[in-house]
């Protein structure tokens, strides 16, 4: 199910950067053959930005894509490096959770008040913060669904392949 | 607590949980939100965690979601999605295939069009690993199989891949930029001489070395026929349209850096359909593949951008600042050092990983002492491109020992590239020395 949810993500933040790049392309064509630019292009991006950006979080995270300096562990025997592997993916849970608390309470504030973006279509605040919190609400379930996946492993006497960087 | 205090335990923290492997991304969030809550929750001298709470939070958010929330750095996926699609279109390896047609006649043509391979690369994907990657997979194993020295097939493109770091687009400077809010279309243009300065240092290595040890590479082989040079020179075009959008149009001041992403990620994907090289579903697959590594980095920058509003409260920096001026440091004095802790750090840190840890404290150090941050940030990635082939974890060689597989072990391309590391150490006294290498073009631009 989790796959399938971060596969669906993908294919939106794909589709957010083609859309961003036409976006801003049209934006330059209007702005110098038209003297005219797209109605609140600036906006539209930066909305599309983060679903580019924080939906394949989860997807990222699967494939172990985070950046992690490996220099020091890779002098130590598997046995022990699988160890440090899972308390990274539970620091990251810790360290995510604040994020998820703080966006939801930001989402709240937006949907509540009805905040609308200064411009030529008053598009609603609330999306980008929706994304937001949903992208990183599913890192953080995989990094759960990941930490105890990895517990079973190394509890079974598996090694874990611990990054794709 | 004092937040002096708290700062110091924060960076000591954070090198412990690096070295523990924690992906960089959630070290720096985790400890920045444990000392954000702590300096707020002590601020009036007694426990108020409730107040804490909210301030973290309203600090965590802020700096996080405003950096996603960016028009201007719309530009790191669309230059991240550029490489990938001209490498589904042919074209980042264009520049090698026409340079070898060019180069096959000379003694070593091979290694030197490796290298200018390279600078074509980077000009169009601005990432060091990308290109010792794929360089790596296409030059080097035609090298070994023609009979270069191993030392030679691997060195020069695990040295060339790094000038991915300096030619523009560099994905290193987007990353500075956001630190020290400076102008990435600046950087871009300071990174072009001093990157230009790298290759043509990289190209005389290889001669010179050649005409020293000549048994290093095989006989010269036959010329080319006019067709095919004409023929090399026609495949290479797009490539240096790419190059000339971004530089030009930036310099030119027809473009902002994010423009001419989008202008070239448009221009490359109809260049791509046009000579049939590209399909809807390989462009899909690009970007597919650029959402992974764009939310990779960005998550790195998010969780710099809350370590930095962090140890902003800890009043680190100025501390800092005013011990070093108490020191009586001279600009230069205080440059040499920076440049070995950086060297230092280059040998064990991934250049991201050095960044995070060091520009927090670094550029208020150097703007206290007025230096241009535009040309310090040519020098910072310039001991970051060092530091990508400096031995034990000279990450490019790491990368391309990888690639390459079995005939070419780590300790053979580190036997040649210490040549490389000269050039490079020459070029980084030229760029300190000479400020104007850097600047020159930022400064005339429009």
């Amino acid at each position: 199910m989790l796959d399938r949810i971060e596969r669906l993500c993908i294919d939106v933040a794909t589709a957010s950067i083609i859309l961003l790049a036409l976006m801003i392309f049209a934006d330059v064509i209007a702005l110098n053959l038209f003297k005219s630019s797209v109605p609140d292009a600036v906006i539209i991006v930066r909305e599309l930005m983060v679903l580019a950006i924080i939906m394949p979080l989860a997807a990222a995270t699967t494939q172990r894509a985070h950046i992690a300096v490996e220099f020091l562990t890779n002098m130590l025997p598997p046995r022990v490096v699988n160890h440090f592997v899972i308390f990274g993916t539970l620091f990251g849970v810790f360290a995510l959770s604040p994020l998820i608390y703080s966006g939801f309470k930001e989402l709240m504030h937006q949907i509540n008040t009805g905040s609308a973006f200064y411009g030529d279509l008053n598009l609603p605040q609330w999306p980008g913060r929706l994304a937001f919190v949903v992208g990183i609400s599913l890192c953080w379930l995989r990094l759960v669904v990941m930490a105890i996946g990895d517990i079973v492993t190394v509890w079974r006497g598996g090694t874990l392949e611990p990054s794709g960087h | 607590m004092d937040p002096a205090t708290i700062g110091l335990v924060a960076f000591g923290l954070m090198l412990v949980l690096l070295a523990m492997r924690v992906p960089i991304a959630f070290a720096l969030i985790g400890v920045a939100t444990l000392a954000a809550f702590t300096i707020f929750a002590f601020r009036t001298g007694t426990f108020m965690p409730e107040r804490a709470i909210r301030a973290t939070s309203s600090l965590v958010f802020s700096n996080s979601f405003d950096l996603v929330h960016s028009f201007d750095l719309s530009m790191i996926p669309l230059f991240v999605a550029l490489g990938n699609i001209a490498y589904r279109a042919g074209i980042t390896t264009a520049v090698y295939n026409s340079a070898k047609v060019w180069l096959v006649r000379q003694r070593g043509g091979l290694a030197v069009a490796s290298v200018m391979g390279c600078g074509g690369f980077s000009a169009i994907t601005g990432s060091s690993l990308a290109c010792a990657s794929t360089m790596g997979k296409i030059c080097t194993p035609e090298m070994l199989r023609l009979g270069y020295d191993p030392r030679l097939a691997t060195a020069s493109v695990a040295a060339g891949g790094t000038l991915g770091s300096l030619i523009p687009p560099s994905i290193l400077f987007i990353i500075y930029a956001i630190f020290t809010e400076t102008s990435v279309s600046k950087l871009f243009l300071a990174g072009v001489l001093p990157g230009l300065l790298t290759l043509a240092g990289f190209v005389l290595v290889i001669w010179v070395w050649i005409r020293i040890n000549p048994k290093l590479v095989p006989e010269q082989g036959s010329a080319a026929s006019w067709a095919e040079k004409m023929a090399a020179v026609r495949e290479a075009w797009p490539a240096v349209l790419i190059f000339v959008i971004i530089v030009v149009g930036i310099y030119g001041g027809f473009f902002t850096a994010t423009a001419a992403a989008a202008v070239s990620v448009v221009v490359t994907t109809l260049i791509g359909f046009g000579q049939k090289r590209l399909t809807l579903q390989g462009l899909w697959e690009a970007v597919r593949e650029t959402c992974v590594q764009t939310s990779a980095i960005f998550v790195v920058a998010a969780g710099a951008k809350i370590f930095v509003a962090a140890i902003a409260l800890t009043g680190m920096a100025p501390a800092l600042v005013q011990a070093v001026a108490d020191a009586q440091l001279t600009p230069m004095m205080l440059l040499i050092c920076i440049c070995v802790v950086y060297l230092m750090l280059g040998m064990f840190l991934d250049p991201i990983g050095i960044m995070v840890l060091t520009l927090p404290l670094v550029v208020p150090l150097v703007e206290s002492y007025g230096m241009n941050l535009i040309w310090f940030g040519v020098v910072v990635v310039k001991l970051l491109e060092i530091g990508l082939i400096t031995p034990p974890v000279g990450l490019n060689v790491f990368v391309l020992a990888n690639v390459v597989g079995r005939e070419a072990p780590i300790g053979t391309v580190f036997a040649g590239i210490w040549r490389f590391l000269c050039v490079d150490v020459v070029v980084l006294a030229l760029i300190v020395g000479f400020p104007s290498i850097s600047l020159l073009l930022s400064m005339t631009a429009r």
